[in-house]
């Protein structure tokens, strides 16, 4: 058997999620990561921006879907695209910035020029280089399939799989919660650092973990920050399908919103939604596989309680780093002082400097540093993720998914890895059917690998 | 630039500011925060704005974003913080070193105040880690005299990089 065929015989032995059961060595196992990034991110919905990133015709910024290079692009038509960032020539890198706004995109190797929508337009002394050989029309920028919910864009390589609507499915109704109570924008570029981690702890943590706040930030009990109520499991669990959940922290103190909000909330959400929004304490959730969402509880700002509301990104870069975005979202139509008090709390509470999320980092590089220390023994680690097994969901709960009572439950955990095993043990071998490169079409052996239900 | 032999400040102002600079340094690297703290004005605004990458001409600091955006409060939160025995993040602590270099001293605003602006090295290293992490920075400050002594009233961080190399900012620079 070859040693990717021993591999998967592995995993499906080894991590059993439905009996809480996942084996340490799959945090930082290198081949684990390199089917991670074959079968998890060349072919998922993947975030990579928010469309108030990207305004006006021109606009683009620069991201990666796992570890490539995309350009995030809205056209001179105003049509929003996602495309590889590498020149059809010689796998060069078209667009070094950022971000910034152009209406083509000059390859600095050879100077081949692609116009926003990817479509080559330009190629030097082309009558000299190339006679009548080359076929402009039939080339551009490799293509990423589209979608967007609510403001958030997301891209996959995969072109025949099922929709962004599909994909997120029970998760729409609580993300509306946060990204669509209003209409919402980004404040400023994303921070950007890089962790000695792999991308699944974060990712993990935040679909999951609402049982460490209490001693992972302990501190801020002690600082009388946050109540003590609020490290306790008066909330809910929620597993929203597909490796998508949350954990919603509840409180009865009235809504941590200011008034001057409530009448869009109320325009945007649901009845039901509205009257969780206004219930919620704290919130932070996965979509699957790691774009995580988080509104934290409110802290002191200028005399009142205010709450950031944060996106981020955990990018893999190697099975033991990852590269993390962190951006701010604003309701884009609230006075200015409480888009000025969001911002503070967010970068006080969350991002590189917070004092909520800096004691994270020093667990997830240590579970990091450790896994890949006990690569050597195999199997006989196998960590405990059984906390909440067995336990009946609630049977009325408004919203959708399979919703427990209480924030200490480690299901979204299970479920998680239950959605990443499905993904890497996929019966197809080879990439997803991805759109006619270049002029020549698709093999047709590569038409008939689909991608599974 | 000043012409040969002259400097903005008095040689006795620029030296002054020099020890001010080290002399906070020192504090730092030695976990003296409440000793930092007391450097700084009670109007003190303590930033480090995002920077991207962009093309050579554009600016590439960003306006909206930070990665500390501080008054005297913020940060005595955050000194709090670190004295509960329950950050992690630094605790065990880390070992720092700011090496604080190319200092350059301009008159301020006004006849208190001097615009300072100097490079800095920040060393970081925890636990056995036989490796570093290495910060690169310059800082914009203002420096104001309060009570005959020299104090930081304003401080802006451009730090040398786009995607930062270390796992938290729970350090200050």
């Amino acid at each position: 058997m070859s040693e990717r065929g021993q591999l998967l015989e592995r995993l499906r032995a080894t991590v059993r999620p439905e009996e809480g059961c996942i084996p340490a060595f799959v945090y930082t196992h290198p081949a684990v990561y390199a089917l991670e990034l074959e079968r998890i991110f060349q072919r998922s919905w993947l975030f990579v921006a928010h469309e108030s990133e990207i305004p006006a015709p021109g606009d683009y910024v620069t991201r990666h879907m796992g570890e490539q290079p995309v350009i995030v692009s809205r056209g001179e038509d105003g049509v929003v695209r996602v495309m590889l960032n590498v020149c059809r020539h010689r796998a060069m890198q078209v667009v070094r910035a950022d971000c910034g706004n152009a209406a083509h995109f000059r390859c600095p190797y050879h100077g081949f020029t692609y116009a926003s929508t990817g479509q080559l337009t330009g190629v030097p002394f082309q009558a000299d280089a190339y006679g009548d050989t080359l076929d402009r029309s039939q080339i551009r920028l490799l293509q990423a399939r589209v979608e967007r919910y609510r403001g958030l864009i997301f891209a996959t390589w995969d072109h025949e799989g099922e929709s962004l609507d599909e994909y997120l499915g029970a998760m729409k109704w609580y993300l509306d919660l946060v990204v669509a109570r209003g209409e919402m924008e980004i404040l400023g570029p994303p921070q950007r650092w890089t962790v000695p981690s792999t991308w699944k702890l974060p990712a993990e943590n935040f679909v999951s973990d609402a049982y460490h706040t209490a001693y992972t930030h302990a501190s801020l009990a002690k600082l009388d920050l946050v109540s003590s109520t609020g490290f306790g499991q008066a909330g809910y669990h929620v597993t929203a399908g597909h490796g998508h959940g949350l954990g919603i922290g509840i409180q009865h103190d009235g809504s941590q919103y200011p008034p001057e909000l409530h009448a869009t909330f109320a325009r945007y959400l649901s009845p039901d939604q509205l009257r969780i929004l206004h219930q919620v304490k704290n919130l932070h959730g996965t979509v699957f596989p790691n774009l995580s969402v988080l509104i934290p509880s409110a802290v002191p700002v200028d005399g009142r309680l205010v709450s950031g509301t944060t996106l981020r990104l955990w990018q893999p870069r190697g099975p033991n780093r990852v590269e993390i975005l962190s951006w701010c979202l604003v309701e884009k139509d609230a006075p200015d002082s409480w888009k000025a008090a969001s911002r503070t709390a967010y970068v006080q509470t969350f991002g590189t400097s917070g004092i909520f999320e800096q004691d994270d980092t020093e667990n997830w590089e240590a579970q990091t540093r450790i896994s890949e220390a006990l690569q050597p023994r195999g199997d006989d680690l196998v960590l405990n993720y059984r906390m909440g097994l067995g336990r009946p969901p609630l049977a009325d709960f408004p919203g959708p998914g399979v919703v427990y009572e209480g924030k200490f439950n480690e299901a979204n955990a299970r479920a998680f890895y239950r959605e990443w095993l499905r993904c890497l043990l996929a019966d197809d071998t080879g990439p997803p059917a991805s759109e006619a490169a270049g002029g020549v079409t698709a093999p047709a052996a590569a038409a008939g690998r689909r991608r599974g239900p | 630039m000043p012409e040969s032999g002259a400097r903005p400040v008095s040689t006795e102002v620029y030296l002054a500011v020099c020890d001010f600079l080290y002399e906070e340094a020192a504090l730092l690297d030695g976990n003296r925060l409440d000793e930092w703290l007391a450097l700084l004005t009670d109007d003190i605004v303590y930033q480090m704005p995002v920077r991207v990458t962009r093309e050579r001409g554009a600016s590439d600091v960003s306006h909206d974003m930070y990665y500390f955006d501080e008054n005297h409060a913020t940060l005595r939160t955050r000194i709090a913080r670190l004295h509960t025995d329950l950050a992690w993040a630094e605790d065990p602590p880390s070992r720092t070193r700011h090496c604080v270099s190319n200092v350059r001293v301009q008159p301020g605003a006004g006849p208190d105040e001097l615009e300072v602006r100097s490079y800095l090295l920040l060393y970081r290293n925890r636990g056995d880690d036989p490796g570093h992490d290495l910060l690169s920075a310059e800082r914009h400050d203002v420096l104001r005299r309060v009570d005959g002594a020299w104090r930081l009233a304003r401080r802006s961080i451009l730090l040398d990089q786009a995607n930062l190399g270390t796992r938290n900012l729970a350090i200050f620079l």
